[in-house]
């Protein structure tokens, strides 16, 4: 399997992490990434609320790119496959459509939609599928209870992303026991992490990241994983002021999801890349056992 | 067991302030067809069983929006959901009430807030002079200007929005979906002279504070989409006013941001936001994530073909939106 790899603004920077746990875990899948140079950024949700049309466009030249490749295109962010969905879906709008293309066509950029735009969660789930990454785990994450925490823009608007049940998804709680985990339950995991207003009112974002904290630890999580380094951004780097605000201690370390894949799989927690999280997440890996055992 | 029917298990919320002393699910088990409305089931609860439920309900046909409450957690009306799907999903049907609004009584909220909310909108036509409104007679609209509506003529104001939304649960400052979708409709009315100032009070009003996390979109039986609305009052605030606000500086910023180079400059972001004197208090946790991330303080390299991005921008980003 060979795809256009789209890892995002913040996994190729500060969080980096999820990059190196990505490229780790395709290798060892066997699944050939393809880097883009010439990638932009989604726009992140803010450029479609001053622009929409702008954000279209920005997208409809990623996709364009794989295209040109030949290649379905892959995010590791729920914002990021949020975004090009969307992109994705405006252009079949006529007008829409219309606009934008006089924007690419004088760059010789040739937009067409035939590319999938897909996410390492569902290139797991779907493509490489669970009896296959169930058959190479090397060291079950046994004992450790984990809280998937899905990120909004991978499941709503639930007709534009056209994949699972945004109430009640399941694939990540599959792939978690696929590893040898066992998923939690809670309301939290379809809720919102309060990024988008970290910059806006961070006291709101503090709350309701750590409102979801407490709703995975109080259904008795060990840790919580996401698909999304903005949501890991909210419930890793900011966890410290969330539990202020919220007046519990959380102390839950958030893993993105290719690492617990990783660590499933034999990675060492340094080719994770652990070191980089905030919350420490050692302290819940020691109870698991060791591979071989 | 009559034909066709299955056991249907009830866990109905049941509180009356002041009498007891906390909430309790109260268990009922009905025999129904699956295509029985959640609503059937519970007026046959009251009707049949327990004549104290308290639960507030109309029309029986997702018009009057008066049975909106969270049924298996989401936020919906009870007329229009059939008792089969939830129990194909959930083995049970947890009915309660209305999220973000206080219990008065079993499945009976007190929406002062909501319609609080949406009265502090003006939701009313500000005649414009220009487009004068004969004394009895119509007002036409062109069918061009009425589908700039989009659907939100078809609110039925049940909160189910209202009751889904975790900005409104975190802060009173929020009007709600419902009312800022019904803001968007009267600003893209060209019959309203409104237009100018209600966005311009909308930024700091709480506009912002939206988490576009479309719960609201997922909630809404009559696909009113407020999130959508949401967005494109955003955008329309943004090209009457400039950025004046924490969060139009940041969705501006942003888009300036990416337009230098292609990929986020997360530092640079935060100073476009807050500008270098209110970065400040952000400086000591940010310290803390410098230490694990040293990224975030640095310029990233910038994409290949980031002039392709500019050329976009020249050619899209004069476009004033509607």
């Amino acid at each position: 399997m060979k795809l256009a790899y789209y890892p995002g603004c913040v996994a190729k920077e500060s969080g980096k992490e999820l990059d190196l746990a990505t490229r780790w875990v395709c290798r060892t899948l066997g699944i050939e990434l393809v880097d883009f140079p010439k990638f932009s950024c989604c726009g992140s949700g803010f450029i479609d609320e001053a622009n929409e049309t702008l954000n279209v466009a920005i997208n409809a030249r990623n996709i364009a790119l794989a295209e040109a490749a030949g290649l379905d295109l892959m995010t590791v962010c729920s914002t990021c496959q949020g975004m090009l969905s969307l992109a994705k879906l405006r252009m079949t709008d006529a007008a829409v459509r219309a606009k934008v293309d006089a924007a690419l066509r004088p760059l010789g950029i040739d937009y067409r939609g035939t590319s999938k735009v897909t996410h390492l969660l569902r290139v797991l789930v779907e493509d490489v599928g669970l009896e296959t990454i169930r058959a190479k785990v090397r060291r079950p994450l046994a004992g450790l209870k984990v809280g998937a925490f899905y990120g909004c823009h991978l499941l709503r608007p639930a007709d534009e992303m056209g994949w699972e049940s945004p109430e009640e998804p399941r694939s990540f709680e599959e792939l978690l026991a696929a590893l040898g985990a066992e998923p939690v339950l809670y309301r939290g995991r379809v809720m919102c992490c309060g990024f988008p207003v970290q910059f806006v009112k961070a006291e709101t974002a503090g709350r309701i990241a750590g409102r979801q904290i407490l709703d995975a630890k109080d259904h008795g999580a060990h840790a919580m994983a996401t698909p999304c380094p903005l949501c890991h951004i909210s419930l890793d780097a900011y966890q410290g002021p969330a539990a202020k605000l919220v007046g519990r201690p959380l102390d839950m370390p958030v893993f993105h999801l290719p690492q617990l894949v990783g660590l499933a799989l034999g990675a060492t927690e340094a080719e994770m890349g652990l070191s980089r999280h905030l919350v420490p997440t050692g302290p819940v890996l020691a109870k698991v056992p060791p591979a071989g055992h | 067991m009559a034909e066709g029917t299955v056991p249907v298990p009830f866990e109905v919320y049941r509180y009356v302030p002041g009498r007891d002393t906390s909430p309790r699910f109260q268990r009922y088990t009905l025999e129904l067809s699956p295509h029985t409305p959640v609503l059937s089931g519970l007026l046959r609860i009251r009707d049949e069983i327990d004549p104290s439920l308290g639960l507030r309900y109309s029309c029986r046909s997702a018009i009057c929006g008066s049975c909106a409450m969270r049924i298996n957690s989401k936020s919906r009306l009870a007329c229009e959901t059939p008792v089969g799907p939830e129990i194909a999903r959930h083995g049970r049907i947890v009915v309660e009430p209305m999220g973000n609004q206080p219990v008065l009584r079993d499945l009976v909220v007190d929406q002062s807030a909501f319609w609080n909310q949406y009265q502090r909108i003006e939701p009313h036509l500000k005649v414009d002079p220009r487009h004068p409104m004969p004394a009895g007679q119509p007002n036409p609209m062109t069918p061009a200007e009425v589908d700039r509506f989009e659907n939100t003529p078809r609110c039925i104001a049940c909160a189910a929005c209202f009751s889904a939304c975790p900005a409104v649960a975190d802060d009173p400052a929020f009007p709600g979906p419902m009312a800022l979708a019904k803001l968007y409709r009267f600003v893209v009315d060209p019959r309203d002279a409104g237009r100018q100032d209600r966005l311009v009070r909308i930024q700091t009003e709480g506009l912002w504070l939206c988490l576009r996390c479309h719960l609201c979109t997922e909630a809404c039986p009559k696909e009113v989409r407020p999130s959508e609305r949401i967005r494109d009052l955003k955008a329309m605030a943004i090209a009457a006013q400039g950025a004046t606000e924490h969060g139009s500086r940041h969705v501006v910023g942003f888009k300036q941001n990416i337009r230098e180079g292609g990929t986020l400059n997360e530092m640079k972001l935060v100073r476009q936001t807050y500008g270098l004197f209110g970065m400040l208090p952000q400086l000591p946790h940010g310290l803390k994530i410098w230490r694990k991330k040293p990224e975030v303080a640095r310029r990233p390299p910038a994409i290949e073909g980031a002039d392709e991005l500019e050329q976009i921008y020249r050619a899209l980003d004069t476009e004033e939106k509607r």
